[in-house]
């Protein structure tokens, strides 16, 4: 078979039933092989779901789109939440909170001090914001040492060769999993550090990979570089118990090509009770 | 059409066999596979997609002892070949029923249908939201913030920021829109149950 190469346009041409059947055929066999992303498919159906939502596909396309994608009422449905989500999103605006100043204090300073009213608020000002900064910086630096300590920690345990004592589990991707409940973990005093065996299941193999740590809700989050694959497609991760509080964990891998570029991402989730 | 498969255990041990010696490994291809055979058959606009599958795997199930020694190549394309069997059977299956059960009414599918309203809807998103993480919460929306082309460049500059590609970026923003709908169809359920 002559085969030709999945382009986005072919892609495209295809999620709308636009091609032959050797394409189609073509098309579907490197899809079930992996051959052809399975993320790559999923984000140009995204970007045709976009299009159809702003109204702006042809009339033909938005026809054979809707035969696509909108004939059972299953499908419908799933049409109609996306539209919601959609309308929420581009008519929800950012509201940042403001706090109310402390009034009072620079009242009784300016009496006290006798000052003009004029200049009160421009002091005022400039010594809040010193103040301010000079807390934040202190505050940014002492979470910064303590954030690159941990990470440089992971990065040390994760280049150990020998096997340090260790609780071995195996997380499979989100995307494979999602009617499943989370996997769990107890962390056991006994055992210091928890080595995760994150399932790669993109086609595309990298030289090495790097994760993301965050727990779901927080801000913080590791990054540990350098990951290699063991002989089963699976990435080996150590992760010290004691940084493990009771909650649910997010883990984001992606491969690293030889020159450094991120290349496609896999996510792993599991929930720590204590 | 929805069935339950019938793979008795033991063939469904040589499936996941089959698939790659690791257990886990196959456990994780077989998921996967289910995930892509029920694509094709909604690609290829089949009815009922996932009892397709069933079928599918049902049929492997009766042959798969042979076919462990005997296939040569990747089985993943054995399971494809089965499907693109029945993907020619159904379009009889799809007439017979035709005339039994009717077809989808022609309506705009973004209109309100008498069990699901826009407020319902509103309702369950919200809820739904207030599941997400911050960080996720915040690239949704900045994802579908603008229009066209502001959208356009918005969403390059939100990938520049991120440190990731566009397209990186819009698997992100999928991933995280299947999650809320997901919730949103479970909440919306319970809604017309409790109805």
């Amino acid at each position: 078979m002559n085969e030709k190469p999945v382009t986005d346009a072919l892609l495209r041409q295809f999620l709308l039933g636009k091609v032959d059947d050797q394409e189609r055929q073509q098309i579907e066999t490197m899809f079930v092989t992996g051959a052809l992303s399975n993320e790559r498919v999923m984000a140009a159906e995204q970007h045709l779901l976009d299009e159809y939502l702003e109204n702006s596909l042809t009339p033909a396309d938005r026809e054979r789109f809707l035969a696509q994608y909108g004939e059972t009422a299953v499908q419908r449905r799933k049409l109609r939440i996306a539209k919601s989500i959609q309308d929420w999103a581009s008519t929800t605006t950012d509201v940042t909170p403001i706090r109310p100043g402390a009034v009072s204090i620079w009242n009784r300073l300016r009496t006290h001090l006798n000052l003009k009213p004029v200049f009160v608020i421009p002091i005022a000002v400039s010594m809040v914001a010193i103040i301010v900064a000079a807390v934040w910086l202190n505050s940014r630096w002492q979470q910064r040492s303590r954030h690159l300590a941990l990470e440089q920690e992971l990065s040390r345990i994760n280049t150990l060769r020998d096997n340090p004592q260790t609780t071995a589990l195996t997380l499979v991707p989100v995307s494979l999993r999602s009617t499943e409940a989370e996997t769990e973990i107890r962390p056991q005093a006994e055992n210091p550090f928890i080595e995760l065996h994150l399932i790669w299941m993109q086609k595309e193999q990298y030289p090495s990979y790097q994760a993301t740590i965050r727990k779901v809700g927080d801000s913080e989050s590791f990054t540990v570089a350098n990951l290699q694959p063991d002989n089963s497609s699976a990435i080996r991760l150590r992760l010290p118990t004691r940084l493990l509080t009771d909650g649910l964990y997010q883990i984001e891998v992606s491969g690293v090509s030889a020159t450094g570029d991120t290349g496609l991402t896999d996510e792993y989730k599991f929930q720590v009770k204590e | 059409m929805a069935r339950k498969s019938a793979i008795p255990p033991e063939s469904f041990d040589e499936i996941l066999a089959w698939l790659n010696p690791d257990r886990e490994v196959a456990g994780a291809i077989y998921v996967q596979l289910r995930h892509d055979l029920t694509k094709i058959f909604t690609w290829n606009r089949c009815p009922d997609p996932e009892g397709l599958t069933d079928e599918v795997f049902d049929r492997v199930a009766r042959k798969v002892h042979d076919l462990r020694h005997s296939f040569v190549g990747d089985p993943k394309l054995f399971f494809y070949g089965v499907a693109r069997n029945l993907i020619k059977e159904v379009p009889k299956k799809v007439k017979t029923q035709a005339s039994l059960q009717g077809t989808e009414p022609a309506s705009d599918p973004l209109t309100d249908v008498a069990e699901e309203t826009a407020n319902m809807r509103q309702e369950c998103l919200r809820s739904c939201l207030q599941r997400l993480s911050k960080d996720k919460r915040e690239l949704i929306i900045a994802y579908y913030t603008k229009d066209k082309q502001a959208k356009i460049d918005h969403r390059t500059e939100i990938a520049r920021r991120l440190g990731v590609s566009v397209e990186t970026l819009r698997v992100k923003a999928y991933r995280i829109r299947g999650t809320l709908e997901e919730c949103i169809e479970r909440c919306l359920n319970r809604m017309a149950h409790n109805k």
